[in-house]
């Protein structure tokens, strides 16, 4: 029992990267309807920013703190600059577009940084002090991961449901020509829904960079992945269902990791301790197929 | 006008199919290899225009295609005798046979992922957008996973080895020359390839034009174009979109069949989640939609790395231009780059490029 | 009509461009002439596992050094590498393209074991030499009856495992034995291996978990290996996987034994999962070593190979990361050809580079002292000898490796 429960904190750790990658990945779909594939390489692209900064010196939470406004700018000026001019093209020429940043951040950071591996200084974000209750360990530092993340999901539901900005930001995404109407600056609106999704990427890349060490230009490519699949699974446009989702899929992968064994014992014909990842993809395909909107998904409803 | 019109775009097969018919002539033995990738890769977008492009249905799997009919392919070339030389071996129940000349393994393997394609299809009939985007992805990142297994039948990691082990059924991959009785001809084993996939090119372009251009094609159009009209007007969404997925999926079984023989092996590892996204890619340049450009798109998706590696080894830069461009990460950032201005300046992809530049010439027509 | 001919004229024209240019009269065997001699090889330059195209640059370096010192009997080596982006499906055709188009003397340090495997039994049929072949995988080394024209180099995996188990076997009879491993045939030969080494302990082994390179961490494997009560710690993993499994076992407070394979034992791997020093679980981990450690900061002061090493790659290799020991690896195996080509002699053919190969006795600047790089007429495997070592911490918390015991042998 200790042993599933363990594997069930493991798995909420875990998910809760994913969760907050899946939140950016909601975040710009929001506010621009697309994809952005580039998303985990540029959280990483922003982990390295975090990792020069202490690397010249400068304490970690101040690096932290300067990463996450470097995202966003780099995020307000990749929409003004990469997104626009394909804003009125076919969606799939916009995720071709994503496709191309996700080859250029990773090639930067490779050029600039290398492949070698790197860290970030011990405790940090947070104490990698760990306690025991009943036999399962919990780390602080996947506590205060999993704290953060459900605080920055709770502060961005509060932006939107609450502030005049979050408030013309869902304006611009939805009804852009009425908000243009309103005096809604739209294009700027997107702009800094890229901001806020790249700020968001950032902290993901640097919490990932100290809970899935090390730091090196592939660290991401997985979690995105895992990412996609957590945002789909709770429904493409809501932020909640992207953190549940991530945390659902957590556990899930553990739990089908752990009990590949116990099933081969019993007979099961395949070790699905390698196909991790496809059971979960089974999984998702399950939901999905009686809820085709995602966990927390509105149902899109057709006008005739 | 209309007849001139028709005129110059036969003109334009023909020239095309002549094109492809003499160019090994021109090429040296290796580019023609090459050339035969390139078909490869015409195939597998020809499949996936027919989905993507004209019925609608995002995908980010055909890779996936690719590597079943490459999988059924290998297994049936080798058949039990050369499962075994491998160590390897089939359960009795697989229809596996004694070992196939490998062109008839061609359409085994196109029919087997088109069936597979079917039931990849049943899910699309629910899920729609970035929903099916997520599942056919799913399929891309699982496939090579999932091809590991049972080991004793797929080689696990390193995959089947066809070289050597399949006597003459493996035409001029061993002695380097392959006799064309017809023309009384020898061509070398790159040459034939190039020959070999780029009939089974055109021939699945011919039977796209015509599908596209009949009944199916307008089914397709309007389930792209508007799901509600199109069942309103008694097109079934759901033959039409699990027949758009089987189509693609049995083109790209092809495409993948021709890669395992052209390349004598079959890894999991041949068949990368990026190779989905190239196809992807290639039918976003081609232009949605459009069959004239998937020759452009072909060039383009296999070409672009290649030349980076070439401009950055053997290209006249300056040197310390050159020596950046060979640096770690700098082809990445190259490709990157020149992907997106490309959609800068071909958001609608070559065919609207092509069709701007042949307007002003067929004006005077 | 026209357009078609002026379009074939660009097309053949733009071609003639592209194609390599003849490179002075040809003599014996493909690749060499009077005055140089071209080999080729493959090696992922873009995706995932470009991490290793520094062994390509590393050997590129070498013989750029040898270049400029008149290189090898007046001929100098030119040495091609193409990008297979770690897909075995393209390293067949660059293969291919290397021995019919390039006509290449010969395949060099081709990286990967499924795609040396894919371009084997090629090379074999046509009597291209497919020398040093990147990989650990035994079949290199051991099949060389089937395959003449085939050698590789490093220690292979099975070997290097099989000195763990006997280590195991002779000095820690209350072993019990957790086993992580990545989920191909690299990680499964290193289990094989193990358990060939264990003997009759092999059943020690009472835990493994295998993981895959789509994984994003493997906590959740090592937390049911430390439920297993094992207290000795195999980690047959990438560096990337090692360094959590040093990180993970410490946070969930398993203290086991550990040994790390030698893919991930440099040491700036083991610094980064000493995690500042918070993570006792390093001091005394085992690994096996066969070359000298550029990370090492203290050991090869004053040493001359790796002062060779430090001045090949300042001078031709500026970009390169010096502390990348995929490099020193390279070199050797640069190093190594550069022997067997001098003494093939004046007119080398591909059949008497092989022949040198199969009776290599070499010291390398780059290997660890007293590592012979032999073969002989029923041994393939160049590199056996490796060393045991242990990272040992110092009051101030500084950690390195330290040697001990002798010189072990890999049995193949």
């Amino acid at each position: 029992m200790a042993e599933l429960l363990q594997q069930v904190v493991i798995g909420l750790a875990s998910g809760s990267i994913y969760g907050l990658l899946a939140l950016a990945l909601v975040l710009i779909h929001r506010a621009t309807g697309v994809i952005n594939f580039a998303q985990g390489e540029m959280a990483m692209f922003s982990a390295y920013i975090a990792w020069q900064l202490v690397q010249w010196g400068i304490p970690y939470w101040l690096a932290f703190a300067g990463t996450l406004v470097v995202s966003f700018a780099g995020g307000v000026a990749i929409q003004r600059v990469v997104i626009r001019p394909v804003e009125s093209a076919p969606v799939l020429t916009v995720v071709i577009v994503t496709l191309g940043l996700l080859l250029i951040f990773n090639g930067l950071a490779t050029w600039l940084w290398s492949g070698e591996v790197r860290t970030f200084p011990a405790n940090r974000p947070f104490p990698t002090r760990t306690f025991e209750i009943g036999g399962v360990v919990i780390n602080v530092q996947d506590i205060g991961i999993i704290l953060v993340t459900l605080g920055l999901v709770g502060a961005l539901w509060a932006f939107f449901q609450f502030t005049k900005a979050g408030l013309a930001l869902r304006a611009a995404a939805l009804y852009p020509d009425s908000s243009r109407l309103v005096g809604i600056r739209v294009g700027w609106m997107l702009a800094v829904g890229w901001g806020l999704a790249a700020a968001l990427g950032a902290v993901s890349g640097m919490f990932t960079a100290a809970a899935f060490p090390p730091l090196e230009p592939t660290m991401m490519q997985a979690v995105l992945i895992y990412a996609f699949a957590a945002a789909v699974l709770g429904g493409i446009d809501s932020p909640g269902g992207a953190v549940v989702g991530g945390l659902a899929l957590g556990v899930f992968l553990n739990l089908v990791g752990t009990y590949a064994d116990d099933l081969q014992d019993l007979g099961f014909p395949i070790d699905l301790e390698g196909l991790r990842l496809p059971v979960a993809f089974v999984f998702i395909l399950a939901v999905l197929l009686v809820r085709p909107q995602g966990l927390f998904g509105r149902a899109a409803v057709r006008r005739v | 006008m209309r007849h001139g019109w028709l005129g110059l775009r036969i003109a334009g097969v023909v020239a095309f199919v002549v094109l492809i018919a003499i160019l090994p002539n021109f090429l040296s033995d290796f580019r023609a290899s090459e050339f035969a990738r390139v078909g490869i890769f015409f195939i597998a977008l020809t499949g996936l225009q027919i989905l993507t492009g004209y019925t609608g249905q995002i995908s980010l799997g055909n890779g996936a295609f690719m590597a079943i009919g490459g999988y059924v392919s290998a297994i049936l070339i080798l058949g039990r005798p050369g499962l075994e030389a491998s160590q390897l071996e089939a359960p009795s129940w697989l229809p596996v046979g004694d070992g196939m000349k490998d062109i008839w393994t061609i359409p085994i393997a196109a029919l087997v992922a088109g069936v597979f394609g079917f039931f990849v299809g049943l899910p699309a009939l629910r899920l729609r957008g970035l929903y099916l985007a997520l599942v056919t992805f799913a399929l891309a990142v699982s496939i090579p996973l999932i091809l590991r297994e049972p080991e004793t039948l797929t080689g696990g990691t390193n995959g089947l080895n066809l070289f050597g082990t399949t006597e003459d059924r493996l035409t001029g991959a061993i002695d380097n020359s392959v006799h064309i009785p017809v023309l009384d001809k020898d061509l070398t084993f790159n040459d034939w390839t190039y020959y070999l996939a780029w009939s089974i090119g055109l021939l699945g372009l011919a039977v796209a034009w015509a599908l596209l251009r009949g009944r199916p094609g307008r089914a397709f159009r309007a389930v792209r174009d508007s799901e509600v009209a199109a069942t309103s007007s008694g097109v079934s969404l759901a033959s039409y979109k699990t027949l758009a997925f089987a189509i693609s999926a049995a083109y790209a079984g092809a495409a993948g069949a021709l890669l395992t023989i052209v390349s004598t092996i079959v890894t999991p590892g041949s068949f990368p989640v990026f190779l989905s996204i190239q196809l992807l890619i290639g039918v976003v340049i081609a232009g949605l939609g459009s069959l004239v450009g998937l020759f452009l798109g072909a060039l383009f998706i296999y070409y672009l790395p290649v030349g980076i590696q070439e401009l950055a080894e053997v290209g006249s830069l300056p040197d310390g231009l050159q020596d950046a461009a060979k640096s770690p990460g700098m082809p990445s950032v190259i490709y990157g780059v020149v992907l997106i201005l490309v959609m800068f300046v071909l958001p609608r992809g070559a065919a609207s490029f092509l069709s701007k530049v042949s307007f002003p010439l067929t004006k005077r027509l | 009509m026209r357009r078609t001919s002026i379009l074939i004229g660009v097309f053949a024209a733009a071609l003639a461009v592209a194609l390599p240019a003849a490179n002075g009269r040809e003599t014996a065997d493909p690749g060499v002439t009077r005055n140089s001699i071209l080999i080729g090889g493959t090696t992922p330059l873009t995706g995932v596992a470009s991490a290793y195209a520094s062994v390509a640059r590393g050997a590129e370096a070498y013989f750029k050094y040898v270049n400029a010192r008149g290189g090898v009997n007046g001929r100098r080596i030119t040495y091609k590498y193409l990008d297979d982006g770690y897909n075995p499906s393209t390293t067949v055709q660059q293969t291919r393209q290397l021995v019919q188009q390039d006509r290449v003397f010969a395949i060099f340090n081709s990286l990967g074991t499924e795609h040396n495997l894919a371009v084997r039994d090629y090379l074999n049929s046509v009597k291209v030499p497919q020398i040093f072949a990147a990989t650990g995988a035994r079949t290199f080394g051991a099949d060389f009856r089937k395959y003449p024209w085939t050698i590789g180099l490093q220690p292979s995996y099975t070997g290097e495992a099989r000195i763990y188990g006997r280590w195991i076997q002779q000095n820690r009879k209350n072993a019990r034995i957790a086993v992580i491993y990545q989920n191909d045939d690299y990680g499964k030969e290193l289990l094989n291996g193990l358990r060939r080494g264990l003997g009759r302990m092999a059943g020690r082994i009472v835990a493994t978990q295998g993981y895959e390179v789509t994984a994003t961490d493997v906590q959740s494997q090592v937390a049911r290996l430390k439920s297993s009560n094992a207290n000795t710690f195999m980690i047959f993993g990438t560096p990337r996987y090692a360094i959590q499994s040093f990180i993970y076992a410490n946070r969930l407070g398993w203290k086991p034994l550990i040994f790390v394979n030698s893919v991930s034992s440099a040491s700036n791997i083991m610094e980064i999962a000493s995690d500042a020093g918070n993570n006792p679980r390093v001091r005394g981990a085992i690994a096996i070593q066969f070359l000298k450690d550029p990370t090492d900061s203290t050991r090869w002061v004053g040493d001359p190979g790796m002062k060779l090493y430090r001045q090949i790659m300042k001078r031709y290799l500026p970009r390169g990361n010096a502390n990348d020991v995929y490099h020193v690896y390279a070199m050797a195996a640069a190093h190594t050809f550069v022997q067997a080509l001098k003494k093939a002699g004046r007119n080398p053919t591909r059949a008497g580079v092989m022949a040198q190969l199969a009776r290599l006795d070499v010291m390398s600047p780059f290997t660890l002292p007293g590592v012979r790089i032999k073969t002989g007429r029923v041994d393939r495997f160049p590199i056996e000898q490796v060393q045991l070592m242990r990272w040992s911490v110092n009051r101030r918390g500084d950690g390195r490796w330290v040697r001990f015991g002798a010189l072990q042998r890999t049995p193949g």
